[in-house]
């Protein structure tokens, strides 16, 4: 398998080392959501990619299903370092920060039932639905749909947040449907 | 909670069949998820699902951690990893598979298309992973307040959501919620 040519503005060849460093780096230290943290490591840190390059990662990564970063990681790994790399990558930001997880975990199981525990888990949970609503918001200020969007987009919540119709049906319908009237619309 | 061969094949292949629909990333899962581990196998109560999901924005690692702390859930250390690797293994062999085609077309106006066409798809699920939370945690007046008020701290503040979540467990622990 040959190697894609290396990014311009950024070092050729990425060592795997360093490859795999990025990626743990940005796994492990990557609290709050890790894309802003990825953009730091990889473009002003240890300058492997520019500020346009990583930008239109992102964008390449959002028509893509799967987790924004875990994408990112499988594209850059695959750049630098061919199949093996995307492998290094994963490892970093997914398996790595999955046992920090599991330690985290085993220590909530010990003190889950604490009263004190439990209003505090409780609270936390509350506020982390609001951490979702809130990221809802922002990138519907930042996209700003046309009207089109926008009612495709109220659908959906209807059809998987208020009724619970299953995922795939309600996919089915809504992404043949949004290309199609952004194609029509785009001609 | 040890974990049989059986309940880690269920969760294999529960959640590599959802890989492919995370359209938006894990956070626009969540309903579907909920759907599927709460109501359909019983794996948890709605309450637990939304601590394991506050708890997985409280450690490091990227969103996909929440289906870690599901599998862990239901079927220990092996649940966690099988269901890492079966949520994002399909799609990243797809990305693999397919970033070629897409560096083509990196300027082209398919790509801008198909982009164009997820995003209002992506944010009308992300919204009702929130209104899935929101319904699944404590539902008191308080917890509403908390909702609430971290809503508005994301989408007007720049401040970390780790701190938000901690101040809301320090709110919960005066007796806030």
């Amino acid at each position: 398998m040959t190697r894609a040519d290396p990014p311009t503005g950024s070092r050729g060849e990425i060592s795997r080392r360093e490859l795999f460093a990025s990626f743990l780096k940005i796994g492990l230290l990557g609290f709050g959501g890790v894309m802003p943290l990825a953009r730091r490591v990889l473009v002003d840190e240890r300058r492997l990619l520019t500020d346009r390059e990583f930008a239109e990662m992102i964008g390449m990564c959002q028509v893509l299903p799967g987790p924004n970063v875990v994408n990112l990681s499988v594209i850059l790994g695959a750049r630098w370092q061919g199949p093996v790399g995307s492998l290094l990558a994963l490892t970093g930001i997914l398996f790595v920060p999955v046992i920090a997880v599991l330690v985290l975990a085993t220590f909530y199981a010990s003190i889950a039932h604490a009263p004190v525990a439990r209003s505090a888990i409780g609270a936390a949970s509350a506020a982390a639905a609001g951490l979702i609503l809130g990221t809802a918001f922002r990138l519907l200020t930042g996209a700003r749909p046309p009207m089109r969007g926008l009612l495709l987009g109220v659908a959906v919540f209807v059809a998987v947040g208020v009724l619970q119709a299953p995922l795939l049906w309600v996919l089915a319908v809504a992404v043949p449907l949004g290309v199609a009237l952004e194609w029509w619309a785009s001609r | 909670m040890s974990a049989s061969p059986d309940v880690l094949w269920e969760i294999a292949w529960r959640f590599a069949s959802l890989s492919l629909l995370a359209i938006g990333g894990i956070n626009a899962l969540l309903p579907e998820i909920h759907r599927v581990a709460v109501d359909m196998e019983g794996w948890m109560t709605s309450a637990e699902f939304a601590d394991l999901f506050a708890l997985a924005q409280l450690a490091p690692g990227p969103n996909a951690m929440v289906i870690s702390l599901l599998g862990w859930k239901v079927a220990g250390i092996a649940g966690a990893f099988v269901a890492t690797i079966a949520a994002c293994g399909p799609s990243s062999l797809l990305c693999f598979f397919a970033m070629r085609g897409l560096e083509r077309m990196r300027n082209g106006k398919t790509r801008a298309v198909l982009q164009r066409a997820l995003a209002p798809v992506a944010i009308g699920l992300i919204l009702a992973s929130g209104y899935t939370l929101a319904r699944a945690a404590d539902r008191s007046p308080g917890a509403l307040l908390l909702t609430v008020a971290a809503t508005a701290a994301i989408a007007f503040t720049r401040v970390n959501p780790v701190w938000i979540l901690a101040a809301a467990a320090a709110a919960g622990v005066a007796g806030v919620a």
